[in-house]
């Protein structure tokens, strides 16, 4: 193990995390106070934020982020020629694919990447080798991955807001901001995830390799499954839409539709048999599977990684 | 003379403005009245039934209340060259097998002008009235379910009559019956069932007319020799949600109408009828429905040109399969302008080179399925097309073809629904961008924090 991270230690970024951490045992030491679960947590979240925020695939994410959602605005208000006409339209329908494409890519490999780099680099065993519990660590990393995650989505929208305001588009801003708020929620959902596949995986490769197949999962293979099935076993749309209801990319969407003012019978009959069975009471169940979404990986990954061995 | 029986309401005015109770003075004014003359009816609230029995002027001074009570009909008119003008109508009974009416005509030639009905079941009920007006009336229907309302207007036989400048509110319908040459202008008529619905009425014009969130905007039925100009049709949704449904109508002329947000522009139902090739749409602009143009399968005999189809979800839709071939996209060489149409303009004659043809995968399947609407805004939705695009063989035929597709919208309709930079939008620009500078600063600014905090620990040890 300590060939593992001396040969680490050669490259830069390596050599200041370490430092990073011992600065925070020393200090600890010098105040002589166990610390509180808390700033542990808070520690390494910073830390996290720190490291990604620096990294190569924060900087390709967002930047890719922020390139499409500037397309989508633009392209989309220059379509309508500032005819006012466009309402919900492409603006809107636009945003929320770039959303179900882009932000789950990143959240996933985001929270794969990184206990499972670790464990491999040795990072992991050294980190708990410090004053902090497995369950401390893994919070930590959640929260420093989520700030991350929220400071990609609120560039990428910022952007394509200010486009928006400049062209004069009637885009409504209450619902671009909720869009923001569900994006955030569908990024911590698929970070939860990413974070079981870490801790449930040895190698980084493995944990990305996952993380891809399910992110192809969770936004082509179902929804194309889920479409075969409709039209093969000639499903009745209440249990359509309950099937519909596991994926957290289609509870994501039609959120959005609802929270733009899009009533959901813009969704055909199986839209329709959700306004008339719940009415407004639908939002809640989307914010009870969101929820669970972020809850469940989440309890499932300290469960595995409690269980563990760090290397 | 003519006004030269003018009567006022002293006891009315010396009371004013205290409630006058019974039907008694009122009624009793009527009755006192002779034929042409004008009774004024000062300000007050006046309860029980009013019967008009012959030709006179009821006109209310200060807006007088006329309270039903929640029981019965308001006004009965049985006399013709009656004028009904200034009052407030509230509080019919909810009696449907009764229908019960603020203000019910039976006879020629009424004029009802600027009233307020408001909790009425039936607003305004004309039956063998022709040549009547009715004028900047606001009418609010009771807040019932869609089942148990009443219609807001409604004309029997009324030909020649004039509807124009009412708000019309929360009832079913404004409906016309066999009433010919009726002309229904700016009027607004919302959150009802059937904006304005036209049964076996011909030759009526609804012109500038603003319809929204009803059920169906304009319902045309069995009727003929219509004209739709200048109306806006928005929002109007619901299992049949249509901006304007056309049932076995006959040559009609759908003019400079826009279409927005409902989930069906227009709804073509065995339309044109008896009369080949007498459907008219042109200059009208489709933007933002699920559905801008829907036919069912065996419509033929339309001709859409110099219309806009902007940013539907689904431009033109056959309900089941079928083909459009008995309607025409295009007249003199002119066809639609396409918000998706990819093609390109090398002459310069404002027409594409190449055909628009709709023949979207995903289109094709959920016209089959409509189940599999519930995919669309996802990503497979577009995955779906593009396999379409790669593999030939699984793309569907057109269903129709617009051969001379217009690369600029004809008639630009949006300016009137007002663009304008919204202070909101640049106000969460604004916070966006700073949460997102906040973290970045935190980061990047970390290195200077975390060397102080180094030298304080080295201090200490």
């Amino acid at each position: 193990m300590h060939n593992v991270v001396k040969s680490e230690l050669k490259s830069g970024a390596l050599v200041e995390r370490a430092e990073t951490l011992a600065v925070v045992a020393v200090s600890h030491h010098g105040r002589l106070r166990v610390p509180s679960f808390a700033s542990n947590v808070f520690r390494i979240a910073a830390r996290e934020l720190r490291d990604s925020a620096r990294s190569r695939w924060f900087l390709l994410y967002t930047a890719a982020f922020v390139a499409l959602g500037l397309g989508v605005s633009y392209v989309s208000a220059a379509s309508s020629g500032g005819s006012g006409l466009s309402g919900f339209g492409r603006t809107t329908a636009g945003l929320i694919n770039l959303v179900i494409l882009v932000v789950p890519l990143m959240a996933l490999s985001a929270g794969a990447g990184s206990i499972a780099s670790d464990r491999e680099r040795g990072m992991l065993a050294y980190m708990l080798a410090q004053p902090i519990t497995r369950l401390e660590l893994l919070l930590g990393k959640f929260t420093g991955l989520a700030a991350v995650l929220l400071t990609s989505i609120c560039l990428g929208f910022g952007v394509c807001a200010a486009i928006l305001a400049w062209k004069g588009s009637r885009a409504d801003p209450v619902a671009l901001a909720s869009l923001v708020g569900l994006t955030f929620l569908l990024a911590m959902s698929m970070l939860g995830t990413g974070l079981l596949i870490s801790v449930a995986t040895r190698k980084s490769s493995v944990a990305m390799g996952v993380a891809i197949f399910s992110w192809l999962t969770l936004v082509f293979v179902s929804d194309l499954g889920l479409m075969a099935g409709a039209v093969a076993l000639r499903m009745r749309i209440e249990n359509l839409f309950a099937l519909s209801l596991v994926n957290p990319m289609q509870v994501f969407k039609m959120w959005a539709l609802v929270s733009s003012d899009t009533s959901l019978d813009v969704l055909g009959p199986a839209g329709l048999y959700a306004t008339d069975t719940w009415g407004a009471g639908v939002t809640w169940i989307f914010a009870c599977v969101m929820v669970l979404w972020i809850i469940l990986p989440l309890t499932a990954a300290a469960a595995i990684f409690s269980r563990r061995s760090p290397i | 003379m003519r006004y030269g029986g003018i009567i006022i309401a002293a006891i009315g005015l010396t009371c004013w403005p205290q409630v006058v109770f019974g039907s008694l003075d009122i009624s009793q004014l009527i009755s006192a009245a002779k034929a042409g003359d004008t009774v004024l009816v000062p300000a007050g609230v006046y309860r029980g039934e009013i019967q008009i029995d012959k030709p006179l002027k009821l006109i209310g001074v200060g807006r007088p209340t006329l309270d039903g009570g929640g029981n019965g009909d308001i006004i009965t008119v049985t006399a013709p060259d009656v004028e009904i003008r200034g009052f407030r109508i509230c509080g019919t009974g909810i009696d449907l097998d009764k229908e019960n009416c603020a203000i019910r005509v039976n006879a020629a030639r009424v004029t009802i002008v600027d009233n307020i009905l408001d909790d009425v079941l039936f607003g305004i009920d004309l039956k063998e009235s022709p040549d009547s007006v009715i004028r900047g009336n606001h009418i609010g229907g009771k807040v019932l379910d869609v089942a148990r309302r009443g219609d807001g207007l409604r004309l029997w036989r009324a030909d020649r009559t004039i509807v124009e400048d009412n708000e019309i509110h929360n009832g079913r319908d404004a409906i016309l019956w066999y009433s010919t040459d009726v002309i229904v202008r700016n009027n607004r008529s919302h959150d009802g069932r059937y904006g304005f619905h036209l049964m076996f009425s011909n030759g009526v014009t609804i012109e500038k007319n603003d319809l929204f969130d009803n059920s169906v905007g304009v319902y045309l039925m069995y009727s003929s020799k219509l004209k739709l100009i200048g109306n806006r049709m928005l929002r109007n949704r619901g299992p049949s949600g249509y901006g304007l449904g056309l049932k076995e109508t006959d040559d009609f002329l759908v003019q400079g109408n826009i279409f927005v947000g409902n989930c069906v522009g227009i709804y073509i139902d065995g339309s044109p009828f008896a009369t080949p090739d007498s459907g008219r749409i042109t200059e009208n602009t489709f933007s933002a429905n699920d559905t801008g143009v829907e036919f069912l399968p065996a419509v033929k005999g339309n001709h859409l040109w110099s219309n806009s189809f902007i940013d539907n979800f689904e431009q033109i839709a056959i309900l089941g399969r079928g083909e459009l071939t008995g309607n025409e996209f295009d007249r003199d060489e002119r066809g639609n302008f396409w918000s998706d149409y990819p093609g390109y303009d090398r002459d310069g004659d404002g027409v594409g080179e190449a055909n628009y043809e709709s023949r979207l995968l995903f289109e094709n399947l959920t016209a089959r399925e409509p189940s599999l609407r519930l995919f669309m805004f996802s990503p497979i939705h577009q995955a779906v097309e593009f396999i379409a695009r790669a593999v030939p063989a699984v793309r569907p035929e057109p269903k129709f073809t617009d051969y001379y597709p217009l690369i600029e919208p004809p008639i630009e309709h949006g300016a009137e629904l007002g663009s304008s930079t919204s202070l909101v939008m640049v106000a969460l620009s604004a916070v966006l961008l700073s949460i997102a500078a906040a973290v970045l600063g935190i980061v990047f600014f970390s290195p200077i924090r975390d060397a102080m905090r180094e030298r304080r620990a080295v201090a200490v040890t």
